[in-house]
């Protein structure tokens, strides 16, 4: 079984945001970004990355733009908008209280139900 | 959130109206992925061509990832709706394919599209008419009410000259009259023109150059200045023969000869419908206030002015009037308007009942469209297999209705362009009709036209649309109810679709139609027919028919007085010198006069009998018709009384009352009793319906023959004796030696010699003064035929497709039938009850709407050999509705029972 684990359903946005949000970046960079800040933990399949960044930014949490990338080859850039950033807050707030849930609820022991 | 929905729009925007650079954008997204990966792998040591190949791996498929990043923007409706530029190709494919039933589809929405602008372009420029002049718009008329009796006042000198010094809000005032003169030429006979006087203001108020020559300036107003004239483009054409050295001619303009000063463009009749101008020559010092001439007032909005302001200033200037002067102005209300509404003041139920002629005609539309649809959906279901077959290979169900109504959407457009290219046509004959009707023959005000504005041709676009969803999208909705288990019965070889009620019901309507309007046109022509073949018992085709009248200001330029006295009793003695001349004259045989001629339209008049009356038919009483005539009338005429005596001298002093009846009064009103000695009355007539019971008591003394005297009520009549000197204007009739038409010029020259004032209008023979009627008729008469023709062709097309689907859905059926040894009647007779059914009601239903229009509503009487023709028409409709079933049911029988078999429904 690999090390990396499988991202569940609907984290990919907040993970994206994430990324972006700590930068400006081309879609590969989004890849490469959240594979850094994850310690290569988490598996994404790179063009499912891409409908992904259309429907953020049809909902107008990140915007594009074309430019040059390091090796001068062209590419669409992607930045947070204001929106995409108060989103991000209210994901992660979110997010980090499921994530204490479900921790307390799996370091349950039969003597605390008990 | 509205950030959201902004970003949303513009993304949904991008990607709908620049689909391709989206699309383009994303590979070249997907690319610059792929590059830069199979870089870093490179990098870490693997050979280019492996490097490049594992990055496309771990890609993906990018047509997958197209396609969801698409529906991420949103797009994936629009992709099943796209009507692509295939599905119009193909539309056009199916016309080629289909020509029958391109060619009967594409006349109907043609037909009903045609219809349609027309009548919308036509109510359009009645309610809210265009004035085609540099800001037109603002150009406005202002008109005085009386508050008392709600009756314009047209006297309104004073007010016009108090106007022209303190409104501000409305600049340039002008005033005109309409004065109809004779126009005689040295060279040429007199004939009327429609002539307006203007003030040098109204006519500037237009801002039109005249095309040579110069307008009326404010110098011509002056009494002292000579007299001129500005021709119209189209009477200098039919007068002068377009002379371009017109300029400085001098024409006789009723009694005053004038000097033709310019000549205006073609289409100028401003203000209203008018062929030359001269100056108005008004002394306001010369009237008391609320006395002389009746004027119109016209003007322009002051610049940034609204019309609600000038109406308050106006009102404002009319309390001080009747402050002043209240004795001639206090009920006086003076309003101001646009130009058209001074011609045309329609209430708002008017307009409304007008313009819900629209939704009629939008009735006219959906069932011919419904009908369309019908044949849509017969060719539908022929191809309901391929249909059911795209389905599974992938096509939604929204996607094959799109296809079917950019296929009906081809059928609209091209019957909307046919009906589009007609309408230009259509107008110009209802605006002719229009004029006849409703204006006396007098031509429409200059605004009307007959080319179409933007908004019809947007509304025409608009009916296409419409009609391409009935005829497209209904059809394709049930063809394609239930896709699913269809693909499962196509190949199973029996069809899952029939014809409903629904279009039971379009094809019964249809035949009915086709069976009611014909004989309702058919009517229309009888009575038509009537009219002009109505057998006056003389050679009216030996007489000249014209209208006598005279110019109004004729009496007072003689002797000075202005009254209505000295001008009738001027008309009687020029009238009777023409009639005294035209007798004298070796061509004419004989001269007479009249209120109304035969032949020609009477009003109507209630009467009652003071006894010896059958009952009226209904509660409209007696209504015949009545005219004065003078005492050589019936012998002139060559029509000799069949009993009791004529008018003498004697009966018009002023005691008499006297009156002769014609033959049909004899026998409608009185049953055929004598009328000799017996009294009438008039108690309502057709302008005044209030019925009325104190008038004259009249002695009926003579009875004459049916000279065709017409109400619209029957043919009974009453002849008054004419008092010379009160009839106004008069009809003569003029027995003529030889071809009538040739003593024309002869008696306008006649005229002109007793008194250039004497006007002559309608001339012709007597035997072609129902033209006006007869036009009217025959417009009625086309219409509804067309109408009956395209019906006709529709149900029958209807039928025939409707035949055809049923046949070739159970070729199989009846195969299987055929080869057990059923008998062919057998057969034929499961086949033909639908239609025979369908044929039998809509015949029933049309020859009883028939008989209830022409026996209920208009109170003919039932004969029989009417009703044999209707019972004629109704087999024949069925004869012709089955042939349209031969075709299929031979096609079916010749089916051989192995071919059946394998037939696949």
């Amino acid at each position: 079984m690999s090390d990396q684990a499988a991202i569940l359903p609907g984290t990919l946005d907040l993970l994206i945001l994430k990324a972006v949000s700590l930068g400006r970046l081309h879609g590969y960079g989004v890849l490469l970004r959240i594979g850094q800040i994850s310690a290569g933990a988490l598996e994404i399949q790179q063009g499912a990355l891409y409908p992904a960044l259309y429907r953020l930014e049809h909902q107008g949490l990140i915007s594009s733009e074309w430019g040059t990338s390091d090796n001068n080859r062209k590419a669409k850039y992607y930045r947070l908008t204001a929106a995409g950033r108060r989103r991000l807050g209210e994901e992660t707030a979110s997010w980090n209280r499921l994530v204490d849930a479900i921790a307390l609820a799996l370091s349950a022991t039969p003597q605390e139900v008990g | 959130m509205i950030s959201g929905i902004f970003a949303r729009a513009r993304s949904l925007w991008r990607g709908v109206s620049r689909r391709s650079d989206v699309d383009a954008e994303m590979e070249e997204e997907f690319r610059a992925h792929i590059e830069l990966r199979t870089a870093d792998l490179i990098r870490t040591g693997l050979a280019p061509d492996a490097a490049a190949r594992q990055a496309r791996i771990e890609f993906g498929r990018p047509e997958r990832f197209k396609a969801e990043g698409g529906a991420s923007r949103g797009l994936r409706r629009f992709d099943e709706l796209g009507v692509s530029w295939l599905d119009f190709k193909l539309g056009f494919r199916m016309l080629v394919r289909y020509p029958g039933l391109t060619l009967v589809g594409g006349l109907a929405v043609a037909f009903a599209i045609w219809v349609g602008a027309g009548t919308f372009e036509f109510l359009g420029q009645v309610m809210n008419p265009r004035i085609p002049l540099a800001e037109g718009d603002r150009i406005v008329a202002i008109e005085v009410t009386s508050a008392t009796d709600g009756r314009q006042t047209p006297r309104i000198l004073h007010d016009y000259v108090d106007w022209r010094a303190n409104l501000r809000s409305v600049t340039e005032l002008g005033a005109y009259r309409s004065v109809e003169r004779n126009l005689i030429l040295e060279s040429a006979h007199a004939e009327p023109a429609d002539l307006a006087e203007v003030t040098a203001s109204a006519f500037q108020i237009a801002r039109v150059q005249p095309l040579f020559g110069r307008a009326i300036v404010a110098d011509d107003e002056s009494p002292a200045s000579p007299p001129v004239l500005v021709l119209g483009w189209e009477l200098w054409q039919r007068r002068f023969g377009g002379d371009p050295n017109v300029l400085g001619r001098t024409v006789q303009v009723g009694i005053t000869p004038a000097t033709i000063v310019g000549v205006m463009p073609q289409g100028f009749r401003f203000p209203i419908s008018y062929e030359a101008w001269a100056p108005l020559r008004l002394n306001v010092l010369e009237y008391e206030r609320g006395q002389g001439p009746a004027i119109s007032v016209i003007g322009r909005l002051a610049p940034n002015a609204t019309l609600d302001e000038a109406q308050t200033e106006l009102t404002n200037l009319g309390r001080r009037a009747a402050l002043d002067f209240p004795a001639t102005h206090e009920h006086l209300r003076p309003r101001v308007m646009p130009l058209a509404k001074s011609w045309l003041d329609l209430s708002t139920g008017e307009a409304l009942s007008l313009w819900s002629i629209n939704l009629f005609i939008i009735m006219l539309l959906a069932l011919v469209c419904s009908n369309v649809a019908l044949l849509m959906f017969a060719r539908a279901a022929t191809r309901e297999s391929e249909i059911a077959v795209r389905n599974a290979i992938g096509a939604s169900r929204t996607r094959i209705v799109t296809q079917l109504f950019a296929e009906a959407l081809v059928l609209g457009a091209v019957g909307a362009s046919l009906g589009l290219a007609a309408a230009g046509f259509g107008l110009r004959w209802g605006l002719g009709i229009a004029a006849t009707q409703f204006m006396d023959g007098a031509p429409l005000p200059f605004w009307f036209r007959s080319t179409l504005s933007p908004s019809t041709v947007l509304y025409v676009g608009m009916l296409a649309v419409l009609a391409a969803i009935i005829a497209g999208v209904l059809p394709a909705l049930k063809v394609t109810r239930g896709i699913g288990t269809q693909l499962r019965q196509a190949s199973a070889g029996g069809g899952g679709l029939r014809f409903g009620g629904v279009w039971t019901a379009v094809i019964v309507t249809q035949v009915a139609l086709t069976v009611a309007l014909p004989s309702t046109a058919f009517q229309l022509r009888k009575d038509a027919n009537r009219i002009r073949t109505l057998d006056v018992g003389f050679p009216t085709q030996q007489y000249l028919s014209l209208r006598l009248e005279m110019d109004r200001d004729a009496s007072s330029a003689t002797s000075g007085d202005t009254s209505r006295a000295a001008f009738l009793a001027l008309f009687a003695e020029r009238k009777q010198e023409f009639e005294r001349r035209l007798t004298n004259d070796p061509a004419v045989v004989d001269v007479t006069l009249a209120g109304r001629l035969p032949r020609m339209y009477h009003q109507w008049n209630q009467i009652e009998v003071d006894e010896g009356a059958v009952e009226p038919l209904d509660e409209r009483g007696h209504r015949v018709s009545s005219t004065s005539v003078a005492e050589d009338y019936f012998e002139v005429l060559r029509t000799p009384l069949l009993s009791g005596r004529g008018f003498n001298s004697g009966d018009l002093s002023s005691g008499a009352r006297v009156v002769l009846v014609n033959k049909p009064f004899v026998d409608d009103v009185l049953g055929g009793r004598n009328p000799i000695g017996r009294r009438i009355r008039y108690i309502a007539n057709e302008d005044d319906r209030r019925p009325r019971d104190d008038g004259p008591w009249y002695e009926i003394v003579g009875v004459a023959r049916d000279i065709g005297m017409t109400s619209g009520y029957g043919r009974a009549g009453i002849y008054h004796p004419m008092v010379p000197t009160e009839a106004y204007p008069v009809y003569l009739a003029v027995h003529v030696q030889g071809d009538p038409n040739a003593f024309e010029p002869q008696l306008r020259a006649t005229a002109g010699e007793v008194d250039p004032t004497l006007r002559i209008n309608e001339l012709m023979p007597l035997d072609e003064v129902t033209g006006g009627e007869m036009k009217f008729y025959s417009f009625w008469f086309r219409l509804t035929l067309l109408i009956s023709s395209i019906a006709l062709l529709l149900s029958l097309a209807g039928i025939y497709a409707v035949m055809a689907f049923t046949v070739a859905r159970r070729t199989r059926e009846i195969g299987i039938r055929v080869a057990l040894g059923a008998s062919k009647r057998r057969v034929l007779a499961s086949i033909f009850r639908r239609p025979l059914m369908q044929v039998g009601l809509g015949v029933l239903a049309g020859t009883f709407v028939t008989g209830l229009l022409a026996y209920g509503i208009n109170r003919m009487e039932v004969s029989p050999r009417g009703a044999a023709m209707v019972a004629a028409y109704a087999v024949l409709m069925l004869a012709v509705c089955l042939l349209a079933c031969i075709v299929p049911t031979t096609r079916a029988l010749a089916v051989e029972p192995t071919e059946a078999l394998r037939a696949d429904g």
